[in-house]
């Protein structure tokens, strides 16, 4: 880890960074349209130039950053809580209900997640399901596409905890499966599934902007970079940069989550320790890099 | 009158524990009955596989049994366990053979001991925190241990922790699993010394699994010999090292090695010839009977019952009375 090269984290941490601060960072309404304005390159209003409806640029890639964090986020979660859910009780409960519940889980890893959420869009477009916006669709969708992974790391975990002696410690001294679970088990579940979370993180980003790519994601108005990139598809000769500038932030933003999770994996996935045991470990091993820098010297 | 009469600490009667594996039934307790008073030191020896950390278990509810009773305090044990499971566990706790393991790997020694403490709702913060200290102090660790992992303590605190944890609860009957063979052998004599302790201390009833029988001898009132998931002897340990009745104990304390070198060079030993059989298929009559050295045909076709011996105790042998010269 010590040449890893940090830099390509900053698409990741920009793209939250504008996600959350987007509405101050934008110079235009992302869907205010400009007819005398239309397909400009870059100059002092329009940073970026305009779309083929002289919307600016900058600004809807900016709300593009927005749009994507939040389904991001909200689906991660979901689908986390989700699988820790299922997950656990399966491998707590054992028996006939975990069998019941691996197979749903082996059923839905067998097909890609794309796949699933393609599917679940298909039904979710029918009448019943109207109340429900594009973009609620897209982020239960993906949730529903999303949660097998965690629910089969989930399990493994609490079958693995359950045979150490310590639990048999906890029951010894009275303690409920409630409380053992909580207590016990949860944190090794959270600490290792909320770290592939965050390396899944990418490539959720890049199925939102997949699923809007199809149109059957976020609905037009909204600005998200799949979108953009179809939009302006149709007018790439006028104005490449429509396609080039959504295209270069998703990849950047794709490559550098994924390569945080690499980061994750190779640090041998932390355990969730506790704040003071973890300040004291890296100055010790501050002191370690000091005393060698010095040896160096 | 008979409510006078104390009821022992432990009582299981015809107690069997078998598993089903892949190979066989493995009958790993099979009938046993034991005996502990209230305030006793009661060592449970053996050989390895004999079945004494299944009995352990068995008392306290942590392996299933297959047949017999257990009755703890005077109370069914499993109807205990499953109508009241906290008053059980205030009323008898466990040490693990393995210290570490018994502990949460994430959790401080702070947290470890105030956890069963918690579990019961015992007091606000502050006065867990000064049970914690007590607890501490009672097995003599310092309270710069508090914030330390089990990882990072030696083999003898870590003991010291999950017997402090095992206290916490202040509980009357403690069980207690090879509690000293995890530990390197001049941390044994502390621990066992910090165990007799604590029972003079605290008045507890102490059942501790054990295979040296120099510790046993050192700390415990009483004793019970296992052989293939039954009872071989029992009776008190001032008797059973005088005088053992049955072979199989008489072979075991000839294994154990004297301080003394003019003893250590002329003692006579008794060499124990194979393993002993497989408690898959035990053989006929008394399951001895293949590696005793007096061994009768009787004894290969009729199994012995418990029979009272001289001096209190009880040995599971045909030849008890007359063992004992013939042998020595």
């Amino acid at each position: 880890m010590k040449n890893w090269p940090w830099a390509i984290l900053a698409p990741a941490i920009l793209f939250v960074l504008i996600g959350i601060f987007s509405p101050w960072i934008m110079t235009h309404d992302p869907a205010a349209q400009d007819y005398g304005a239309l397909l400009q390159g870059p100059s002092a209003a329009n940073w970026l130039g305009t779309d083929y409806l002289g919307r600016d640029l900058f600004s809807r890639i900016v709300g593009g950053a927005r749009t994507s964090l939040i389904a991001m986020v909200v689906v991660l979660v979901a689908a986390l809580a989700m699988g820790v859910v299922i997950g656990s009780f399966a491998g707590y409960v054992g028996g006939k209900t975990e069998l019941v519940l691996i197979s749903v889980i082996d059923i839905a890893l067998a097909l890609p997640s794309l796949v699933i959420a393609l599917a679940l869009m298909g039904v979710f477009s029918g009448e019943n399901f109207t109340w429900m916006s594009d973009y609620w669709k897209m982020i239960v969708a993906l949730t529903l596409a999303w949660w097998a992974n965690y629910a089969r790391m989930s399990r493994a975990v609490v079958v693995a905890e359950l045979q150490q002696p310590y639990i048999e410690a906890a029951r010894v001294m009275g303690a409920s499966h409630i409380w053992i679970f909580t207590r016990h088990i949860l944190p090794h579940v959270l600490g290792l599934v909320v770290v592939y979370a965050s390396a899944d993180a990418g490539a959720l980003v890049l199925a939102i902007a997949t699923l809007s790519f199809l149109g059957l994601g976020v609905a037009p108005p909204t600005p998200e970079w799949g979108q953009m990139l179809v939009d302006g598809m149709s007018y790439i000769e006028e104005n490449p940069a429509l396609v080039i500038i959504p295209g270069l932030a998703l990849t950047a933003v794709v490559v550098s989550f994924n390569l945080l999770g690499e980061a994750f994996a190779l640090q041998k996935v932390p355990r969730a320790v506790r704040g003071r045991f973890l300040a004291r470990k890296r100055a010790a091993r501050a002191a370690e890099e000091t005393a060698r820098n010095e040896v160096q010297a | 009158m008979t409510d006078a009469i104390v009821a022992p600490a432990i009582k299981a009667t015809g107690l069997k524990v078998h598993f089903q594996t892949a190979a066989g039934l493995v009958r790993a307790v099979d009938g046993v009955d034991l005996t502990v008073a209230q305030g006793a030191f009661h060592g449970i020896v053996g050989e390895s596989g004999c079945g004494k950390t299944t009995l352990a278990r068995a008392l306290i509810g942590l392996q299933p049994v297959t047949d017999g009773q257990v009755n703890i305090l005077g109370r069914d044990r499993a109807e205990w366990a499953r109508a009241d499971r906290k008053g059980f566990a205030r009323a008898v706790q466990f040490i693990f053979q393995d210290p570490l393991g018994s502990m949460s790997r994430r959790q401080t020694v702070g947290q470890t001991l105030e956890e069963p403490l918690m579990i019961h709702g015992t007091g606000d913060g502050k006065a867990r925190r000064a049970r914690v200290a007590e607890l501490l102090d009672l097995v003599a660790l310092p309270d710069t241990v508090l914030d330390r992992l089990p990882r990072s303590l030696s083999g003898g605190q870590r003991q010291r922790v999950s017997i402090a944890r095992a206290l916490a609860l202040s509980p009357q009957v403690l069980i207690c699993d090879e509690p000293l063979s995890a530990l390197d052998v001049s941390v044994r004599a502390q621990i066992v010394n910090l165990f007799a302790r604590l029972q003079a201390q605290l008045g507890l009833t102490i059942v501790i699994v054990a295979h040296d029988l120099a510790i046993v001898r050192e700390v415990c009132s009483a004793v019970t010999v296992m052989y293939l998931g039954r009872v071989a002897e029992e009776g008190a340990a001032r008797r059973f090292f005088a005088d053992p009745a049955h072979p199989y104990s008489q072979a075991l304390l000839s294994a154990v090695p004297s301080p003394d070198p003019r003893i250590e060079a002329t003692r006579p030993r008794i060499l124990l010839e194979g393993d002993p059989p497989s408690p898959r298929n035990p053989p006929p009559g008394c399951r001895f009977s293949t590696r005793c050295p007096v061994a009768e045909p009787r004894c290969r076709e009729m199994e012995p019952a418990l029979r009272a011996v001289p001096h209190g105790g009880a040995a599971a042998c045909h030849l008890a009375d007359a063992s004992i010269h013939a042998m020595i």
